[in-house]
């Protein structure tokens, strides 16, 4: 459950604002998020993730106050609760498939690397149609096999929270199809939340919820 | 810690070329003050050593470098010409034992050492086989003359012309093996010696023709008289001495005025060394007695200037690497700012983020060191040889 109250941010002394009067997602709820650019899609998601602090309000994910905790408890709460999907994929050039999916594992000394989680990468990465190139560099892959990748890193450590920024944007209509159906799946298995950043209109019927940063609708 | 120098390790050799000219320079940043100390330092060692156990030489007036690199080291400049009587003086004197020293012809590239029998006993030579040579046309080799020659006593090796244009030099002479050294890892090691006289037989100055008396060899004679026989051009001259020819082999002239390049006087005590000493000190003589050590520590004194400079100028070239490899790891961390966001974001940590730069940085001076290690132990085990044969030659 994700709720959010009277939530405020800004970036330093710039322009831009985002105000979140009231905002609750339930659990195991998908939701789509869409706007104009830089209305303040990402910066939310952000907010939910705890990588930005808002200036005042409050986020509460599972009952834990994000915004209220400091660096490193924020951190371990990440790494336990929210799988995150990155527009650009933000794959590491210097590491195969393999290790990019399992870097979660190797930055955090709270996360154990074992024989049990290689399996589950592996496991995941056949289902996404990877596994026969788990040895090759990141940077040897396509725009689809990339972002497979970057959603496969994001389920590795099966999250309660899935948050995805733009999850198809660089993809063409069969690998759209490929990574909504592997987010999807995630979530209905395991019961998982889905919230989603996106500009594309003709996938927002998937989602059991849709919400305008302009105003919430159904 | 596995898992951060793992990715270390991973970003690394994804950058080889970066890698590798960091860890290059770096390396000889590390390498090159050591490298050159401890070639300086062996080489310091390793001439002191020669030059310690080697009291007084005495020589022609010059330079005393010379004459100590020439009768110490067999090196090819060889100094003015003394006569073989100064090792007579010497002998005389009872001050000293003499020992007669020349060295001036070749074999290939090997020195051939004109001496007595007191050299072996004077360096404490050990034979691997064979014995010391004891008629004219003999000669002991060093060990590594005979390694590299392939050569065992019964073998035979040639002296080298010191011109092949000059018809009317120094013919070859063939000289068999008596002896072979056993390795005493210094100069003595490339060296063929043989006796003084049959350095003055490669000379030309001793040497060996047919029998003018004989009938056979009436073509030869250019006058005869009642006691005395001129011999023309085409006489026979012998390149090797043998059991037969070797009573033919003589030298004409007083042997007292024939030529050394030094002779090591090895004084009986202190106090006779002094004495000795003393009476090379005229304005006018034309000898000259030097310690070997006192010339060798001169010459490593200026060894050690250059050194200095050499050091200096290393460590401003090193402060000047450091200060650019420190620029390359920060321009780098900021061209990776995503990469360290992205690693935020999901979970790490910034000590453990930073450790992972920081390992970059560990792992690239730790190879730096290591490879400036081996390059210093290959230094230490070669690079006095190179060294001294540069300074020699």
């Amino acid at each position: 459950m994700i709720e959010i109250q009277d939530l405020q941010f800004s970036y330093g002394e710039g322009d831009f604002s985002l105000e979140v009067p009231e905002l609750a997602v339930a659990h195991g709820e998908t939701v789509a998020i869409v706007g104009p650019s830089g209305s303040g899609k990402t910066t939310l998601l952000n907010l939910i993730a705890g990588t930005a602090i808002p200036r005042s309000g409050q986020v509460t994910t599972n009952g834990n106050q994000v915004s209220g905790l400091h660096d490193a408890a924020r951190r371990d709460f990440r790494i336990a609760n929210i799988g995150l999907v990155f527009q650009e994929f933000e794959l590491l050039e210097y590491l195969n498939v393999l290790d990019n999916i399992i870097l979660p594992y190797r930055i955090n000394r709270t996360l154990h690397l074992d024989k049990t989680v290689l399996e589950r990468a592996a496991e995941i990465a056949s289902r996404v149609g990877i596994g026969d190139k788990l040895h090759r560099y990141a940077n040897h892959l396509s725009q689809g096999e990339k972002q497979r990748v970057a959603v496969v890193r994001a389920l590795v450590v099966e999250p309660p929270l899935l948050l995805a920024d733009e999850p198809t944007g660089n993809l063409d209509p069969v690998n759209k199809d490929r990574v909504l159906d592997i987010l999807f799946e995630y979530a209905d298995e395991n019961a998982a939340t889905l919230i989603a950043v996106t500009h594309d209109h003709d996938i927002l019927h998937r989602f059991r919820r849709v919400i305008d940063f302009k105003g919430f609708y159904a | 810690m596995r898992d951060v120098l793992y990715l270390a390790w991973r970003y690394l050799v994804y950058h080889r070329l970066k890698t590798a000219i960091l860890v290059t320079s770096i390396m000889l940043i590390i390498y090159l003050p050591v490298g050159l100390n401890v070639v300086v330092e062996q080489s310091a060692e390793h001439l002191t050593a020669r030059a310690e156990a080697t009291p007084l030489l005495v020589g022609a007036k010059g330079s005393p470098l010379e004459l100590a690199l020439n009768s110490l080291y067999f090196s090819a400049e060889y100094p003015e010409l003394i006569d073989y009587s100064e090792a007579t003086t010497v002998a005389d004197s009872g001050l000293a034992d003499a020992i007669p020293l020349y060295v001036r012809f070749r074999s290939r590239s090997n020195p051939i050492v004109g001496t007595s029998f007191d050299y072996f006993s004077f360096r404490d030579s050990s034979f691997a086989s064979g014995r010391p040579m004891a008629v004219l046309g003999e000669c002991v080799v060093g060990a590594a003359v005979a390694e590299s020659l392939g050569i065992q006593v019964g073998d035979t090796v040639t002296s080298s012309p010191e011109t092949v244009f000059d018809l009317a030099g120094v013919y070859p002479l063939k000289m068999r093996v008596s002896g072979v050294l056993e390795k005493a890892f210094t100069p003595d090691d490339e060296a063929i010696f043989v006796d003084v006289k049959t350095a003055w037989i490669i000379e030309g100055l001793g040497h060996g023709h047919q029998d003018l008396a004989r009938p056979e060899a009436v073509s030869g004679v250019l006058r005869r008289s009642e006691d005395n026989i001129v011999a023309n051009a085409s006489v026979v001259q012998y390149n090797e001495i043998t059991e037969e020819n070797a009573g033919s082999f003589h030298f004409h002239g007083d042997l007292a005025g024939y030529p050394l390049t030094a002779v090591i006087a090895v004084p009986k005590d202190e106090k006779s060394g002094v004495i000795l000493r003393g009476r090379y000190t005229g304005d006018n003589a034309t000898r000259q007695i030097v310690r070997p050590v006192t010339v060798i520590d001169e010459l490593l004194d200026t060894l050690l200037t250059i050194q200095q400079f050499i050091v200096a100028a290393v460590i401003i070239v090193g402060l000047a690497t450091i200060a650019t490899a420190a620029m390359v790891f920060m321009l780098s961390y900021r061209l990776r700012r995503r990469e360290i966001d992205t690693m935020l974001k999901i979970g790490g940590s910034r000590p453990r983020v930073a450790s992972m730069l920081l390992a970059e940085v560990a792992i690239v001076m730790i190879l730096s060191s290591v490879f400036a290690t081996l390059i210093t132990l290959l230094t230490w085990r070669f690079g006095p040889g190179v060294i001294e044969s540069l300074v020699v030659a």
